[in-house]
């Protein structure tokens, strides 16, 4: 048995006789040399705009005084200020209620659609295709639709209700009903983002499950509940985060529809940020905001990922 | 012997010294117009000159007139003109970055302090006295005064010329239904209310309209009401938004819009609010002549036989109606400055201010020698009124009596976004008028001093 044992290979010494194997070394500085490149890149494009974002967020940075950029007297000035700003807070919440809205309405909906899409029939596959296309329309098209659907003047559907005799306030400019108008065309817009990873998750899950469990005599929400969604948690997770972290970029639907009002109903911190930045130019109140921002989606995320992702094993 | 000058050469010489100093003299005058002349040709054939300004009727006819230019000077011209708001914000930002990609641009009046005072825009005064550059008969004299005001630093310094003087004014789109109501048209605030409540609904038509800039709307009702935006603008630059006149003033707007306005009219953008009174959806509007003279003039409008015009109506303070002026100008960072005043001699010609006036049938103009033509006093009779007048006076007005010097300061953008806001809470039940202007006074002075500027305890 000994001298079927494998010998010990010394470091340098080809592992197979005659292949010359590289020193771990000198590989490593190869591999380093290759990485070089993208690490580069990347800190080019990635860490360096960081960086000047939290170097501009210590600075009173106002375009119209631009010897501010290189004011650090109150480097938390920008934070001291985001603690008292009513505004501010406001957004956070409508953000909350935004993010909260769209992302169940699309997880639940997403799932709902995926599965019915995964349904075997040439009807149902024929009409996949028309089901994606609001998710590949332009984001700014979209909100010029909505925006068609939701002016009283021009929309069909408020023209429609008023024939029926059943006319509806303009929802845009009602402050109950702007972000839940949002929060609709939102949905619509990326649902089919979910219902294609739900139904690509469908599409990969074994049939012996399946099989034994109807063998086994269970019925069709017993299958659901105990085989299906199990197997849907990851995938449903990945798509939960993603909409979650767009869902705090929401910006053309806001910026066409309803321009953060009526007042400040529908203005989103980012939204507001946008406001600060290029309509006041106080670049390092925005910063400060934008990392305040980036901050709670990274904590979100990681939430997100720890308690909702690991309940139910789901690795 | 005597040796006498020939007298031939004497007399040839005397001629060719005659013909010598004449060819130098007027080699000399061509040599002096020359550059001007020649060097237009040489010097701009080829560029290719970048600019903006928002979508705006005059716009569109220089558009119309843009291959004359381009074949005149050899140039090629990229003109953008963007909405309204998309065009601030990105000329904003351009502008704020010394940015270069647009060799001219307009110079929006709210923006005008701001851009120019951080030395955004370059000066103009170069170009205007240098006469190669700029010939005598172009006449920068000849733009009213009142709409220079905003393109000039204190100094006296010019740095654009305007191509509109906008006068807020009031127009009645179906005067009819005032008149079977038994009333006129409304001089003052506490008529204009009587009127609404008398004609709104009736033909399915809205008494009032108005768009969503509340910060262009609102505050000549504030100032005919007695209140100001700023305690003392410029030099005092507190806001004054919760005061007794500004929270009066605010809840009677509102109310205009939110009992009297189409539904949605709270979202309208100026193209919206326009459309819904040149359809004859709404009756009564306060806004700038440009956006209220195509009531009489414009193919399809459904109410040119019904149209009629007043002034501002007056509050107990007196009437304050908003005037405005747009001009061009070139950023400081712009890379073909020579080529951009070119366009901007061009585009605010005499003759090609004229031509907009006469042929296209634009009003707002900024040449005096125009809007004393008696041709374009003829164009500006409309339904029987002098349309021309009241826009003279608004001008003349505010000249005289200063009062829009609240919109020319630099951080007018953080507190018109304030106003806007609070009237959008307002109009909608959100909050009663009194904490809204609070919360907008709150604000703005919150916004001010991130400014640097300094605010009254």
């Amino acid at each position: 048995m000994d001298a079927l044992a494998p010998r010990p290979v010394a470091l340098g010494e080809p592992e197979v006789p005659g292949v010359a194997v590289r020193p771990v070394g000198r590989r490593d500085r190869t591999y380093a040399r290759c990485l070089l490149p993208a690490l580069v890149l990347l800190a080019v494009v990635t860490v360096a705009p960081t960086v000047y974002l939290i170097v501009t967020s210590l600075t009173p940075l106002d375009l119209t005084r631009p010897a501010t950029a290189l004011d650090f007297t109150q480097p938390l000035g920008n934070y001291a200020l985001l603690l008292h700003d009513h505004r501010f807070w406001n957004s956070v919440w409508v953000q909350a209620k935004l993010s909260a809205g769209t992302v169940a309405f699309q997880l639940v909906g997403g799932l709902a659609l995926g599965l019915l899409l995964g349904v075997r029939s040439r009807f149902v596959a024929a009409c996949r295709t028309l089901f994606l296309i609001p998710m590949v329309l332009p984001p700014i098209v979209v909100a010029i639709m909505w925006k068609v659907l939701y002016t009283p003047d021009i929309s069909p559907v408020h023209t429609a209700l008023l024939a029926l005799g059943l006319p509806i306030p303009a929802l845009i400019t009602h402050p109950d009903l702007a972000l839940p108008a949002i929060i609709v065309a939102d949905v619509w817009e990326w649902l089919p983002f979910t219902a294609l990873m739900v139904l690509a998750a469908l599409k990969m899950m074994p049939e012996e499950p399946l099989e034994a469990a109807r063998i086994d005599g269970a019925a069709g929400w017993q299958i659901l509940r105990h085989i299906v969604l199990p197997y849907l948690r990851p995938a449903l997770l990945v798509a939960g985060l993603f909409r979650l972290i767009d869902s705090v970029k929401a910006f053309p639907l806001i910026y066409i529809l309803t321009d953060g009002g009526p007042g400040t109903v529908t203005e989103v911190t980012n939204y507001y940020a946008f406001r600060q930045a290029f309509n006041f130019s106080y670049l390092g109140f925005s910063s400060a905001i934008t990392l305040a921002l980036v901050a709670a989606v990274f904590l979100l995320s990681w939430w997100f990922v720890r308690v909702v992702g690991t309940r139910g094993d789901v690795e | 012997m005597t040796v006498t000058p020939p007298p031939t050469r004497h007399r040839s010489t005397r001629r060719a010294f005659l013909r010598t100093s004449a060819g130098a003299v007027g080699l000399g005058l061509v040599a002096a117009r020359a550059p001007a002349v020649l060097g237009q040709a040489k010097e701009f054939k080829g560029v290719t000159l970048n600019g903006a300004c928002f979508q705006h009727a005059y716009t569109n006819v220089l558009k119309e007139f843009l291959k004359e230019f381009e074949e005149k000077t050899g140039m090629r011209v990229n003109f953008e003109t963007p909405a309204f708001p998309v065009y601030n914000q990105r000329a904003d930002l351009e502008l704020s970055t010394r940015g270069s990609a647009w060799d001219f641009l307009n110079i929006t009046f709210i923006y005008s302090g701001r851009w120019i005072g951080a030395g955004w825009m370059s000066s103009l005064e170069e170009f205007l006295g240098d006469r190669n550059a700029t010939p005598a008969d172009w006449d920068a004299g000849d733009f009213v005064s009142g709409a220079q005001a905003s393109l000039t630093d204190a100094k006296g310094t010019r740095y654009g010329f305007a191509w509109e003087a906008g006068a807020m004014i009031m127009a009645a789109s179906r005067y009819d239904l005032i008149e079977k109501a038994g009333m006129k048209m409304p001089e003052t605030f506490d008529q204009l209310g009587q009127v609404c409540a008398a004609i709104d609904g009736k033909d399915g038509v809205k008494a009032f309209v108005n768009d969503n800039l509340h910060h262009w709307h609102w505050p000549p009702y504030l100032l005919g009401w007695g209140g100001k935006v700023f305690v003392n603008p410029p030099e005092n630059l507190t806001p004054a938004l919760d005061s007794r006149e500004a929270v009066e003033s605010a809840e009677y707007y509102a109310n205009l819009l939110r009992q009297y306005s189409p539904s949605g009219a709270l979202s309208y953008t100026m193209d919206q609010g326009a459309l819904a009174h040149r359809t004859g959806r709404a009756n009564l509007r306060t806004q700038a002549i440009a956006w209220l003279a195509p009531l009489a003039t414009a193919a399809d409008s459904t109410v040119k036989r019904t149209v009629r015009f007043a002034y501002m109506p007056r509050g107990q303070a007196g009437a304050f109606p908003g005037s405005v002026s747009h001009g061009f100008g070139i950023p400081a960072g712009a890379k073909n400055k020579r080529a951009a005043w070119e366009f901007i001699k061009w585009a605010l010609s005499k003759e090609m201010v004229r031509r907009a006036a006469l042929e296209k049938g634009y009003i707002a103009v900024c040449r005096k020698s125009v809007i004393d033509d008696p041709q374009y006093r003829k164009n500006m009779t409309l339904n029987g009124q002098d349309l021309a007048a009241l826009y003279l006076r608004v001008l003349e007005e505010s000249g005289r009596l200063g009062y829009m010097r609240y919109r020319m300061v630099p951080v007018y953008p953080q507190v018109g976004d304030k106003m806007n806001k609070a009237i959008e809470r307002i109009v909608t039940n959100q909050q009663p008028a009194r904490e809204a202007m609070a919360q907008a006074q709150r604000e703005a002075v919150l916004d001010l001093k991130k400014a640097g500027i300094k605010i009254d305890a």
